[in-house]
């Protein structure tokens, strides 16, 4: 159930960030010189290999793919989907901590939006992480 | 009654020896070690602001970028800039000569604006001369932080060929500094769409939004040691200041009918301006 909800939680912020990419909508986020949203966002980092389409864009596929997992497992138990789910939400954590390091580390500035993204996948990992040895007993 | 498997052995279940709980903090902790280093990386990482050059040194330094010769302008041609500079219309923008005027407006703690004004200042050089320049560097707390550059807060320009206005709105502490008058705020507003600085209108006939190369050609460098690599055409630092410097003389020769003649008449000035718009 919780991952469900960090999903769909994601999912929120996703859609909303890759919103106010497309549209001329200004992006409810304080700056100041270590929270800069409008800086991280702007950055080449923010679009996916110079396409133009927004990271967010690929954080809602992820997210959708994330909350249908959730659903699943919950209503039908199982290792291999445990397993699939941990290994989609790696995945995510992965690419998560690169993308605090480009915020941290190249950027010098932290959009509170992706963080609270982020935080959503580390919630949806700690909840596969935490499934998985349950499965294993009960199996 | 006791259980007993097939083969003889009671039933059991298995039994996790590691307590749940301990994964799930392991990777939180992981994480946090992560974070702090990333943070640690960043501040060793992150170059330290130069001190602003005197008046007597940063005028040696404008001197040693703004006499550069001719031949390494043509060696360089267009380098690794990127051309951000589109025609635009409307009537010819003038300034308080009756010159055909180039418009900035930047800040200066913003690190695009601190990349673009060395072209800016080379390339304007060529057809006047800047007095009153003074180093500083762009924000501490922002991308590419302490990039090294000049203010054209307080700067004066005299050419024969061409008017020059600048504002700089805040410093590098993103303090207010210089507002726009109401037709300067009324050009950005027609051709800086974007909303990006800095914001070159070469006199409504041209128009540049953003920086022409990254700024993180200059990282960690002083002014001197800039000016110094632009006086080896092969160098990053040449490729990209010299380069974007040429395609801001080559638009300015467009408003000048191509005067000076020593200029603007050069191959490479001339190869670029059959590029402009």
């Amino acid at each position: 159930m919780l991952g469900l909800v960090a999903s769909l939680a994601g999912l929120g912020v996703s859609v909303y960030l890759t919103v106010v990419h497309y549209s001329t909508i200004a992006l409810a986020c304080p700056a100041n010189a270590v929270v800069n949203c409008e800086q991280v966002l702007a950055s080449s980092f923010a679009v996916i290999g110079g396409s133009g389409m927004p990271t967010s864009a690929a954080g809602i596929v992820w997210f959708v793919v994330s909350a249908a997992l959730a659903a699943a497992t919950w209503r039908a138990r199982g290792p291999r989907l445990a397993r699939v789910q941990l290994a989609w939400s790696a995945i995510g954590l992965v690419t998560v901590v690169y993308l605090v390091y480009v915020e941290i580390v190249l950027l010098g500035a932290v959009c509170i939006w992706c963080s609270a993204a982020h935080l959503m996948v580390l919630v949806i990992f700690l909840v596969a992480l935490a499934r998985l040895p349950e499965d294993r007993v009960a199996s | 009654m006791s259980s007993k498997s097939p083969r003889g052995h009671p039933m059991r279940r298995p039994v996790s020896r590691t307590p749940s709980w301990v994964a799930p903090v392991a990777v939180v902790a992981s994480l946090a070690l992560l974070v702090a280093a990333f943070l640690v990386i960043r501040w060793y990482t992150t170059p330290v602001a130069p001190p602003p050059l005197n008046i007597d040194a940063a005028q040696l330094v404008v001197s040693s970028i703004t006499s550069l010769p001719a031949s390494e302008f043509d060696a360089v041609g267009k380098g690794s800039a990127n051309n951000l500079i589109k025609a635009v219309s409307g009537s010819l923008l003038t300034g308080s000569n009756g010159r055909p005027e180039v418009f900035y407006f930047g800040a200066e703690y913003c690190p695009y604006c601190a990349a673009e004004r060395w072209p800016i200042i080379i390339a304007l050089s060529r057809f006047g001369t800047f007095s009153g320049l003074k180093t500083t560097s762009s924000s501490s707390t922002d991308i590419y932080a302490n990039t090294p550059t000049f203010t054209f807060h307080n700067a004066t320009y005299s050419s024969q060929y061409i008017d020059f206005a600048a504002v700089e709105t805040t410093d590098r502490e993103q303090k207010p500094l210089e507002s726009p008058t109401p037709a300067q705020q009324a050009l950005v507003s027609q051709y800086d769409t974007s909303g990006s600085i800095p914001f070159v209108d070469f006199g409504n006939r041209y128009a540049s939004s953003g920086a022409s190369y990254l700024p993180d050609v200059l990282s960690g460098m002083t002014w001197q040691a800039v000016a110094d690599s632009l006086a080896q055409p092969g160098s990053a630092q040449s490729k990209a200041i010299l380069g974007s410097a040429n395609l801001i003389t080559a638009t300015v020769c467009r408003l000048t009918a191509d005067q000076p003649a020593a200029v603007c008449s050069s191959s490479s000035i001339q190869a670029i301006e059959k590029t402009l718009g």
